[in-house]
């Protein structure tokens, strides 16, 4: 095969896997601007006729056809719950890994692993357990319940991350900043936390994408609009007798963006912080 | 005791800053994992909360291992993970080497890459619950228009189809973590290992099989340690795509913990199930993380 | 007045002792290095001097303060690291003028500290950039830079030329010295150089194992090792150090060869006892080739193995009783392997030690 011809091949099974990467998410996007009508006419219509924001406004409540679900709250359930989570494991996350990083102290592979470890546990086994605590000291379907698990399912990454992140700063570095008068907790704030920014900004976002994007643990631990989460929210079109595609649709594109914006700005980072943590021993 | 006390204040420091960590981790998922634990030895059911203290020894577990659904449920959770791992793997490496040769619009080609990443599996079950519907769906719908088929083909409902078409959904969201994992490890390797294989009269293929891939293997069993550690996730995709159904036909062991726990309001033999579940996962993940650190230290020799 | 005083100074980790009880006096002013091959607790002790490393016994006093427990930002003193440690997100200026930032200190005397501490070491061109940015000899300089802007009591420089290359090597040396004339500050000094130890000190610390081994000043040291070890660790090449017994006199070595008892040690030795012989190169020579005015002298003939030119010198190997010996030859001719040649030795710089501990049998 010459070279021109290899080439041309590469191009092509490029192109393909990039369009099967791309096409469901465009088409969902393309059916939210359409009307259910368009979407289950038979024979398929694949140049769509009309294109209407109507689907977005019947979730949020707006403009004629108004549905039953509270997107709305949802998307605000969401936010607080991911943000408040994202922040929490972040700081836990931060104080855990360099600990990890700085310090010697005999267990500490142990430590570590069975840190890990507890981040295997599948939501739905730990959903069991948690729905009937929760349940028992109040905490199911309020979103400070939501907010606390999540932020133990975060700790752990966020700690193996900022290790691997803490360990990339020299060491010298906190102590020619204490012989330069600062105090431990200076030297952290000054020199190292922002050496170590990007790390501890990755391990925000994959916190965050992770606590936006959990169904498992959500579905059984919020029951109302007071704590209810987008992807839990998403199954309400379901339990309708019939699907309202169109909407769902909507509601999908409503989940992806934030996510989307959030990776786009910072994806140099989260590269760097899946290796750096685990290669760079 | 006085040992105890003197390890904590030798080491005060670490574990002052550990103790959150530990804490938020004890009170959500030790704790919890304790109380599981016991309930998977009583005959616990929602409805009747005293049951609680109805203590059955390892009925629940004799129960489970005598399951036939059970096993069939597990032997098609183990089958699931090991097509789709395997899969992605493969994928993941055949997609970075590509695009690590691509010159031109290399950037946007990683950014592309990265998008499945950042969907919720719900979002992935959701999306391929609609492109494979046999009725309304872009997959049937491109066939008939093209007149590739007559009849539309059930893609969720056959039981071989729907677990396809699960698997499907599944590498779709997951290959990428591993073809951006292993794109890092192209760009990090070293040129000169590669120069001087040639020289001593490698082929293409020697090159890769000798030198490439043995350095890529680190980057490979992150990605594996990675993804392992939330196997569990394609919950989330069968729960919208199918529900495990139709008539248990695409149930993974953790539908079947979700139906056991919540429909059938069993707690105590649910609990059982999840405990497999459990040891499942952390299988995995032990597995590969053992093959990480053992990579590691090869590495250390380049 | 910053003398700084260790006072038994012990420092273990865990059950495993690195530094086992060392006392030292440094003067107000005085450029001290510690000396020794790695692992013999020079690092450690300089980093129990900054506060770095806890002091697991003993007490260090900084004029006359004692500091123990003291955190580094409390001791007033400043340290140049290995790998200089500067601060990689922050310009030079800014790396400079960070202690005083943090002291609070008012911006116009923060900007006046740092040209003052620019201008001593030439750093003005390069005050905005970052330490990436500049090269290895530039980023020493900043290193130097930021500890002086605080005028501390006392500098401490820990193996900071280890990183350069030879030639900036000996450069920074020279700048340092220069340095402390100007600003006139007590200085420890840690590396395992001989001749970084040589050529900066005001006096010598020779550590070995967690012990102090000799202190003195460089000639001091150079001209009367306390022991084996001190005198193959100063000076280059090492001291030749052959075994043999006295008799008579003399000191005979295996074979039928001798040399006589240097003066300084005469009444010192007695008959059978067994000792260690040492000279270095610079007094061994051949006839012909000596300086004038060396003293008492010894005629040894000797085969050359091997010559080695360096110009102004050639390093002559050849071999007594068995042992490697090395001597210089002054106005160096050509020398082939295998040529015999009459030297001498000057007795007024051989040493005796004893053979069992290595001690040097002067005292």
């Amino acid at each position: 095969m010459s070279r021109a011809m290899k080439d041309r091949l590469i191009w092509a099974v490029t192109f393909l896997v990039m369009l099967i990467i791309c096409l469901p998410g465009l088409w969902v996007v393309l059916s939210a601007f359409r009307t259910n009508g368009e979407i289950l006419t038979k024979p398929a219509v694949w140049i769509p006729q009309n294109l209407t924001l109507d689907n977005f406004r019947a979730i949020f409540g707006l403009g004629e056809n108004v549905l039953a679900i509270p997107v709305g709250s949802y998307f605000l359930n969401s936010l607080v719950i991911s943000v408040t989570s994202t922040v929490l494991a972040v700081m836990i996350g931060m104080s855990g890994g360099y600990a990890f990083a700085r310090h010697r102290f005999p267990g500490k592979s142990g430590a570590f692993l069975w840190l890990m470890l507890s981040r295997t546990v599948p939501g739905i086994a730990l959903s069991l357990p948690l729905f009937i605590l929760w349940s028992w000291i109040g905490l199911i379907d309020t979103k400070l319940g939501v907010i606390v698990v999540y932020t133990a399912i975060n700790v752990p990454f966020t700690v193996w991350l900022t290790e691997g992140f803490f360990r990339q700063v020299p060491r010298d570095l906190s102590e020619a900043a204490q012989i330069d008068g600062c105090t431990p907790w200076q030297a952290f704030w000054k020199v190292e936390f922002p050496l170590a920014r990007s790390g501890i900004a990755s391990a925000g976002i994959f916190a965050f994408l992770t606590s936006w994007n959990e169904y498992a643990l959500a579905s059984q631990l919020t029951r109302s609009t007071d704590s209810k989460t987008l992807p839990v929210g998403l199954m309400d079109f379901t339990a309708q007798f019939t699907i309202d595609w169109a909407g769902m649709c909507a509601m999908a594109v409503i989940i992806i963006i934030p996510a989307l914006i959030l990776t786009f700005l910072v994806q140099k980072h989260l590269i760097a912080g899946l290796t750096f943590g685990g290669v760079k021993g | 005791m006085t040992r105890l006390r003197r390890y904590a204040r030798d080491h005060a420091v670490p574990l002052a800053l550990l103790s959150p960590a530990v804490l938020v981790i004890l009170l959500v998922v030790l704790l919890p994992l304790l109380f599981s634990f016991y309930t998977s030895f009583s005959n616990y059911r929602l409805i009747r909360p005293d049951s609680l203290w109805d203590w059955v020894g390892f009925r629940n577990y004799l129960r489970v291992l005598g399951d036939g659904d059970f096993w069939s449920a597990f032997g098609r959770t183990v089958l699931f993970l090991t097509v789709a791992l395997n899969l992605e793997m493969l994928l993941g490496l055949g997609l970075a080497l590509m695009v690590n040769r691509i010159t031109w619009g290399q950037r946007t080609m990683r950014t592309i890459m990265m998008f499945p990443m950042m969907f919720s599996p719900i979002l992935v079950g959701f999306q391929f619950k609609y492109l494979f519907n046999d009725t309304i769906g872009l997959v049937n719908n491109a066939l008939q228009s093209l007149g590739l088929a007559s009849e539309p083909i059930p893609f969720l409902v056959d039981r071989w189809l729907a677990f396809a078409a699960i698997a499907f959904a599944e590498i779709w969201m997951s290959t990428s973590i591993f073809a951006i994992l292993i794109l890092a490890g192209l760009f990090a390797m070293p040129k000169d290992p590669i120069e001087a294989a040639r020289v001593d009269g490698c082929s293409n293929w020697q090159v890769f099989r000798h030198i490439t891939l043995p350095f890529l293997m680190p980057f490979i069993y992150i990605a594996m340690t990675i993804r392992s550690l939330d196997v569990a996730r394609a919950y989330d995709i069968v729960d919208v795509m199918t529900g495990g159904g139709p008539a248990g036909r695409t149930e993974l062991l953790w539908t079947l913990i979700a139906r056991t726990a919540y429909d059938d309001a069993r707690m105590g033999r649910a609990n059982a199930m999840a405990y497999f579940s459990i040891l499942l996962s952390i299988f995995f993940t032990w597995f590969f993380f053992r093959k990480l650190m053992a990579a590691r230290r090869h590495l250390g020799a380049f | 007045m910053a003398e700084v005083t260790l006072r038994k100074i012990v420092k273990n980790y865990g059950a495993l002792e690195v530094v086992h009880g060392i006392d030292l006096d440094i003067a107000h002013n005085e450029f001290v290095v510690l000396v020794g091959p790695s692992g013999c607790g020079k690092s450690t002790t300089l980093r129990m001097i900054a506060g770095l490393e806890e002091v697991s016994g003993g007490e260090i006093a900084i004029g006359g303060r004692v500091v123990n427990t003291l955190p580094p930002r409390a001791r007033n003193i400043s340290m140049v690291f290995q790998n200089y440690a500067l601060y990689p997100h922050m310009t030079v200026r800014e790396n400079l003028g960070f202690s005083l930032k943090i002291a609070g200190r008012p911006p116009a005397e923060i900007e006046k500290a740092t040209d003052e501490a620019a201008a001593i070491l030439g750093l003005a061109d390069y005050m905005d950039r970052t330490p990436g940015e500049l090269s290895g000899g530039q980023r020493q300089r900043v290193a130097m830079g930021r500890a002086i802007v605080r005028h501390p009591d006392v500098f401490l420089f820990d193996e900071p030329l280890s990183n350069l290359d030879a030639k900036l090597r000996t450069q920074m040396r020279v700048e340092i010295k220069k340095l402390h004339q100007k600003v006139k500050t007590t200085i420890v000094y840690v590396t395992h150089d001989q001749v970084e130890a040589m050529t900066l000190a005001d006096r010598i610390v020779i550590m070995k194992d967690g012990h102090i081994v000799q202190t003195g000043t460089p000639l001091e040291v150079f001209e009367r090792p306390a022991n084996t070890f001190v005198a193959t660790f100063i000076g280059s090449p090492p001291m030749n150090l052959v075994d043999g017994v006295v008799a008579g006199g003399e000191v005979r070595f295996a074979g039928d060869a001798s040399l006589p008892v240097p003066p300084a040690f005469r009444g010192r030795v007695q008959e059978g006892q067994r000792v260690t012989y040492g000279f270095r190169a610079d007094n061994l020579m051949p006839a012909g080739h000596a300086m004038t005015g060396i003293g008492e002298t010894a005629d040894i003939d000797l085969t050359i193995a091997l010559a080695e030119p360096l110009g102004a010198e050639t390093i002559l190997l050849s071999e007594l009783a068995g042992v490697e010996i090395q001597g210089k030859m002054y106005n160096p001719r050509a020398v082939a392997a295998g040529e015999r040649l009459s030297c001498l030795l000057a007795l007024d710089h051989a040493h005796l030690f004893d053979a069992e501990t290595g001690a040097s049998l002067r005292t």
